[in-house]
């Protein structure tokens, strides 16, 4: 059974149509992302996920269920978008309920709830109310608390938007290791972030799925995209596409170029790259296999 | 994780009530709200039902209210066998829906606003959400009825212990019919506080209500009088007066009123709440 189904879904809001005609199938597995323009759809499309609102038109199901389904208390959990928790009550006051409601104990609910506050680095919050913790620590803890209970598929509304870099790459790091048994379909702005993390991307665009992608693909194999520390842009296109394996070369943007070629076995022309490089002193700063996602999505 | 097991739909009703009384009692704003009723219900103790023994029974004061109120009025109001009850019924039967109001004007206000149901919605059904805080709230409101009936019968016991005995009967009977007459007034006050986006506005709404459906139906009493007579049963506690002048049992030939009211209203709450957009 798929983990999310969505058949021609749409959501209007009076007059504003803010999602239209989208339809796609998730399976279980690595991390999926979400991405498009502000105001493409993405957290219109979370909170039909989640069964915050209900769509106009077409049907959401997941493993087989519609959303607020009681079959899915606890299978699912999100991070939405500027939810908060209560003020007046302590970080692990909410956590044990939110645990408890989960099926655990008081005993366990408490232990679950320090758990995931240290998976995000914060245990030592748990006594303190939300008003007390700044933006990116109640982010971690609203990350924390979507991890309760191992659910089968988290939904990460903009994870690490207004972490640190050091908490974010820690945030990061905690999707790839709690991927094992959770999936999570994550929706940023953060493009490098996200083809860290992910495989599968959804591409809104004014409401409508533009297209589906894979990071991993097999064409991935077709491209080379180098990001050079300083070189002469109009000599390097004119040497690279002068190699017989090349198909094209693109500047894609400033001293960063995609290359289409033949592949062969081995890595005979990433040695023939170096080699062009060495002769022409030139610093090389990333050699990629394949395309970035900013490049299969915008180019 | 293997230990966890899914809990119960009634479970779960009673931890979201649990939680709520738990809010309300051990929080800043729950406690001032609790100063403020106990502050109240002292100066209405102090004053009116330690003094109600001397004054209820005095002739001068029994014609004065029958003169005030009408005979047939206030006529079952003399015959509570404690003085202290009958004052403590009258102020409860009216500030008590009042409390009720403001207390449980929050129950989903500022949850809603702030987004704290999204964290809620994915561990608990909304109907679990929805019954859950309205019982809370009443929890909320038995708890503040008991402390107000168990401070009324220390001042019954310090002035004659052996009235005690009917005192305690007469509480319970209060605080039976002020429950069923609390129901129907918090199942409003949830759906206000679930369209409001918080607690103050809740309140504003009430007021509004409240008000507006009294003049809407004087005018409708102007033009159609049949039509009245019908109006008055729908808003909570239209039968308030009416109860005044009963004890005991007999109040509870009115309590038909609330519960229907209640259920009516818990079920127009538990659909808004399935629709609403959180």
């Amino acid at each position: 059974m798929s983990l999310i189904t969505c058949e021609s879904v749409g959501k209007s809001y009076g007059s504003k149509r803010a999602l239209n005609n989208v339809s796609f199938t998730i399976e279980a597995g690595a991390p999926i992302a979400l991405v498009g323009p502000n105001g493409a759809g993405k957290t219109t499309l979370f909170s039909l996920l989640c069964g915050y609102i209900s769509p106009t038109d077409g049907q959401v199901k997941i493993f087989g269920e519609r959303p607020n389904s009681t079959a899915l208390l606890g299978q699912i959990a999100a991070l939405p978008q500027d939810a908060r928790l209560d003020p007046n009550l302590t970080v692990l006051a909410q956590l044990v309920l939110f645990a408890q409601l989960q099926g655990f104990n008081n005993k366990q609910a408490k232990a679950e709830s320090l758990r995931v506050l240290a998976l995000v680095g914060l245990a030592d919050v748990a006594a303190q109310k939300p008003l007390s913790l700044s933006h990116g620590m109640s982010k971690r803890v609203s990350i924390a608390q979507a991890l309760i209970g191992q659910p089968k598929l988290v939904l990460l509304d903009e994870p690490t938007a207004g972490l640190d870099p050091a908490n974010a790459k820690a945030i990061r790091e905690l999707v790839t290791a709690q991927s094992v048994h959770t999936t999570f379909v994550i929706s940023s702005h953060n493009l490098d972030e996200l083809e860290k993390l992910c495989d599968k991307v959804l591409y809104l665009d004014q409401g409508e799925l533009n297209q589906s992608v894979s990071i991993k693909d097999a064409q991935a194999d077709d491209y080379l995209t180098v990001s050079m520390h300083d070189c002469d842009n109009e000599q390097f296109n004119s040497l690279i596409n002068a190699l017989p394996e090349v198909l094209s070369v693109k500047n894609s943007q400033h001293n960063e170029f995609v290359i289409q070629y033949t592949k062969h076995a081995g890595y005979q022309f990433e040695l023939k790259l170096f080699e062009l490089f060495a002769t022409h002193q030139w610093q090389y700063h990333t050699l990629q296999r394949g395309r970035t996602l900013e490049d299969k999505l915008f180019s | 994780m293997d230990t966890v097991k899914p809990i119960s739909s009634l479970g779960a009703t009673l931890l979201v009530a649990k939680f709520e009384l738990k809010k309300i009692l051990f929080n800043t704003r729950g406690l001032i709200a609790l100063a403020a009723f106990a502050l109240v219900w002292f100066l209405i103790l102090w004053y009116p039902v330690k003094q109600a023994s001397i004054y209820l029974f005095s002739p001068d004061f029994k014609q004065f209210l029958a003169a005030l109120f009408g005979e047939s009025s206030v006529s079952e109001l003399f015959s509570w066998p404690v003085a202290e009850m009958a004052i403590v019924w009258i102020a409860a039967l009216y500030l008590f829906p009042l409390f009720s109001i403001s207390v449980s004007a929050d129950q989903f206000a500022s949850d809603r606003a702030r987004g704290t149901f999204r964290f809620l919605t994915l561990r608990a059904s909304r109907d679990t959400l929805f019954f859950g805080r309205f019982v809370g709230y009443m929890l909320i409101q038995a708890i503040l009825l008991l402390f107000t009936l168990g401070a009324t019968l220390i001042l019954v016991a310090f002035r004659d212990a052996s009235l005690l005995l009917p005192a305690i009967s007469s509480s319970l009977f209060i605080f039976i019919n002020i429950m069923i007459v609390l129901l129907p007034f918090t199942a409003t006050m949830a759906i206000l506080s679930l369209y409001a986006n918080s607690a103050m506005r809740a309140t504003i709404y009430a007021v509004l209500l409240w008000a507006g459906f009294s003049i809407v139906s004087a005018i409708l009493n102007y033009y159609l009088p049949g039509l009245d007579s019908v109006m008055q049963w729908v808003l909570p506690g239209a039968q308030l007066s009416m109860m005044i002048n009963t004890s005991g049992l007999g109040s509870l030939a009115f309590a038909p009123i609330p519960l229907i009211q209640a259920a009516v209203l818990l079920l127009v709450g538990r659909t808004y709440m399935a629709r609403i957009a959180l």
